[in-house]
């Protein structure tokens, strides 16, 4: 995969003060040095020693970047109504303007004509893989449900392909369009919800809950909240004792950020100047719950200047700007500058699970929404606009891809289901299952003057 | 009325909530949505947004919040979306709810209560039956029922309980048991067990979703002539021990039954409340019929294999019988 390199400081946005001082690093040695160990640094996770503050510094200028190119209004909250019935029933109600016009795709700082349309097929993959697994469920092929990223495809896939191909990643559920940019097949993420014996966890696990820590670094989700976002910081972690400086991203939605290990996941990255990007998925629902009943800040990003963390805002359905974000944050890993936090505006355009009809939101709003749908949109940005693909080229992507999932699919469905008896073993790694060595190189480590203690120190209980 | 287990659980906390103001309801989705499972449907509309409360996602904050509440004279009943993630609000309980009355003389009457259990293909997240983790924590009272009748009269005893309490609902038995309950007020003591069956040759001691498992073999094993007998627990914390050990006196042998992993789970407890209670009345070794230790597996033919089925009773009883 092609990269296009940065030369000059991230551009992603960090609190004014900051912003200011960092850029002051990164003509200096702060933006050469490879990977930077906890030592003391200074409130915006940058290493520096003893320099006098400036007065700049002292004011309080926090700002969060937005670089969308629209700022919806919609908001969303419970009123009370007399149905036919006449019984009295709490509804939601959506305010705002509805009928704002459609922002044009903004045009990418990093991505070539052929990247924008490596994603915008990654994209179509995505939902195609994800029609393709709703009709398996129709068909009763599915156990249990489906959860899709409809309207969302953007996001998971402009975010994932920023990665390299060292870097790590925890998707969520919704990102399954991450997981074929990471190179697995549609074919892994069919089985798993058919439960199949060659699905990635062979039967013991569904949806997009597998992982791989040899070829493609990712870390296996589970259903809690928030869990991953500590897990992946220690992956930073763990990469930075053995010398390298890896991007580590996972994503969180609006709704499971108000999990407290969320809080506990990110500050740790902040505090360790470990290269966390968090997607933050504002999608504005969490179930059947409004954005507006989980948080109370304007913006999530805007918590990442309680972090001391840079933190930015963009339109999730806009595949560029998710991409330039992901970048900027990855590439700031990658220099040792610590996490990112990048808040992405969508909708989630479904229910919650393939169960859920969604009958608790304002019919509106999936209106308005449809009209920002990503793909459509940066299929119109690529043909008719820049003209980067013709209505034929275009036309045969999409039946490639639709032949790709077909044959994807007929892997999944013609895969067994597992026997029984494989349901035992495993629990623990024992008789040489696994070879534990650090994957990036033995630490270096340094052995100080400091002796072994011989005298007892005075402690809080005997 | 013949209700299912599930609106059972329903009309139980509607009727506490109708008749003591200090009730109220929080959860994630339990408003406008009515749950995950819909077990509070339709409370938002009775009760108001004030006493059903759709929270953040955020365990701890509800367990918290509804401890702080309770401190305040409020009975709130707070619900997990799936049991599983009680994990996330296990410090609140374990250190803060289960110790409070112990060391500073503060009740907390309070209940937790969401779905648990297997058997519907839920996956190693969403199929646990945490329970134990509860146990073996002093101060709390371990809820688990198996019929429409006990789960309504549980969970209101639960509701009135001064203590906190953790109900746990089967989920596998939310739509599939039906019931008579009657229409009239009551509540069922948290603490006793049930015999479900007589018998005169084994006895399963078992609760929750097992319950009905054991009664499928009894009907399996009448044609062989094994008459079970079968203990439903309805409380694992604290266990009714002398009704286990009457009913060790009366069949001398016993299988112990339940859907979570074996290690470390509830058959050890009962075991040795057997041999502290009942001893010198048994005729052949105890049985534990259990979970394997893993977590729960995916796909249905491995979790049918981990969790206990009919056959299992079927063959171990026959076995015992034979001992
Ligand atoms: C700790 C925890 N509590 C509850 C749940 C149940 N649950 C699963 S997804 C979900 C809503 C998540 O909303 P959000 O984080 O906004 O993600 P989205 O579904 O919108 O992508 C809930 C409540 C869970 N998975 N984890
Ligand atoms: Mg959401």
């Amino acid at each position: 995969m092609e990269r296009l390199h940065l030369s000059q400081s991230p551009t992603l946005a960090i609190p004014l003060a900051i912003a200011l001082s960092a850029r002051f690093h990164m003509g200096n040695k702060q933006a050469k040095s490879k990977h930077n160990s906890n030592g003391s640094r200074r409130r915006d996770g940058s290493a520096r020693s003893n320099a006098q503050p400036s007065a700049t510094e002292s004011l309080r200028t926090y700002s969060i970047p937005d670089l969308r190119q629209e700022h919806p209004d919609l908001s969303v909250r419970q009123t009370i109504e007399k149905g036919k019935d006449g019984v009295e029933h709490v509804r939601y109600e959506v305010t705002g303007n509805l009928n704002a016009p459609v922002p044009p795709i903004s045009d990418s700082k990093y991505l070539t004509k052929q990247q924008c349309i490596e994603i915008y097929r990654y994209m179509l993959l995505n939902r195609k893989m994800e029609t393709a697994l709703e009709n398996l469920y129709k068909q009763g092929k599915v156990v249990g449900g489906v959860y899709f990223g409809l309207g969302q495809e953007a996001c998971s896939c402009a975010s994932a392909y920023a990665l390299d191909k060292d870097d790590w990643f925890a998707p969520m559920i919704r990102n399954q369009g991450s997981l074929l940019v990471r190179g697995f097949r549609a074919s892994d993420t069919m089985m798993q919800y058919m439960a199949k014996a060659d699905s990635p966890t062979r039967g013991r696990d569904g949806t997009s809950h597998f992982g791989d820590i040899e070829k493609r670094n990712m870390v296996s989700p589970i259903s809690m909240l928030g869990d991953l976002i500590p897990v992946l910081s220690g992956v930073a972690l763990g990469a930075r004792l053995q010398g390298r400086n890896v991007a580590v991203m996972t994503y969180i939605g609006d709704g499971g950020q108000s999990t407290g290990v969320t809080y506990e996941g990110i500050n740790f990255a902040a505090v360790q100047n470990l290269g966390l990007v968090l997607f933050v998925e504002s999608n504005l629902w969490a179930y059947s719950t409004p954005s507006e009943m989980q948080y109370r800040c304007k913006d999530l990003a805007e918590r990442a200047i309680g972090y001391g963390i840079p933190g930015v805002i963009i339109d999730g359905t806009d595949a560029c700007q998710v991409y330039d974000a992901a970048r900027d944050a990855v590439e700031r890993a990658h220099r040792g500058e610590g996490p990112t936090m990048i808040e992405a505006k969508m909708m989630r355009m479904k229910g919650h699970a393939i169960h859920d009809a969604a009958a608790y939101v304002p019919k509106p709003m999936f209106d308005f929404w449809k009209k920002r749908d990503p793909i459509a949109r940066f299929e119109n940005y690529l043909v008719k606009e820049k003209k980067w693909l013709t209505t034929k080229e275009n036309a045969e992507l999409i039946s490639e891809v639709e032949q790709v999932i077909e044959a994807e699919r007929e892997i999944a469905v013609n895969s067994p289901m597992p026997t029984p008896e494989s349901a035992e073993g495993g629990v623990f790694c024992e008789d040489g299952c696994h070879d534990i060595k650090p994957k990036y190189g033995m630490p270096k480590v340094k052995k100080r003057s400091g002796g072994f203690k011989e005298t007892e120190a005075a402690v809080h209980l005997k | 009325m013949q209700l299912t287990y599930l609106e059972a659980i329903r009309q139980g906390i509607w009727e506490e909530m109708d008749r003591d103001p200090s009730v109220f309801c929080l959860g994630e989705d339990i408003g406008i949505y009515g749950g995950a499972f819909k077990v509070t449907d339709g409370f938002i509309d009775r009760f108001g947004p004030e006493r059903v409360i759709d929270t953040p996602i955020a365990e701890s904050a509800i367990v918290g919040a509804a401890f702080g509440a309770s401190l305040t004279g409020m009975r709130p009943v707070a619900e997990f979306q799936f049991m599983d993630f009680i994990g996330c609000a296990f410090n609140q309980i374990s250190n803060m709810v289960a110790k409070t009355h112990y060391l500073w003389g503060a009740p907390a009457p309070l209940v937790l209560r969401g779905p648990s259990g297997g058997y519907v293909h839920g996956g190693p997240f969403h199929s646990q039956n945490p329970e134990m983790w509860f146990v073996h924590n002093p101060g709390l009272k371990v809820i688990c029922p198996a019929t429409p009748y006990d789960a309504k009269g549980l969970i209101k005893a639960a509701i009135r309980d001064n203590n906190p309490c953790i109900f746990f609902e089967h989920k596998y038995l939310y739509r599939r048991i039906k019931g008579e309950v009657p229409a009239e007020d009551y509540v069922v003591p948290i603490g006793k067990a049930n015999l479900v069956r007589e018998g005169s040759d084994v006895s399963i001691i078992t609760y929750a979703a097992m319950v009905h498992t054991a009664l499928e073999a009894a009907e399996v094993l009448k044609n062989d002539g094994i008459d079970l007998e079968i203990l439903d627990l309805r409380t694992v914390s604290p266990l009714d021990r002398e009704a286990i050990a009457q009913t060790v006196k009366k069949t001398n042998k016993v299988i112990i039954l339940h859907e979570h992993s074996r290690t470390g789970g509830l058959a050890g407890e009962i075991a040795a409340i057997i041999n502290e209670e009942a001893f010198d009345d048994l005729d052949g070794p105890i049985v534990r019929i259990a979970g394997l230790d893993s977590a729960v597996p995916f796909s249905p033919p491995q979790e049918e294999h981990y969790l206990p089925k009919v056959e299992d009773v079927v063959r171990e009883a026959r076995k015992l019988k034979a001992y």
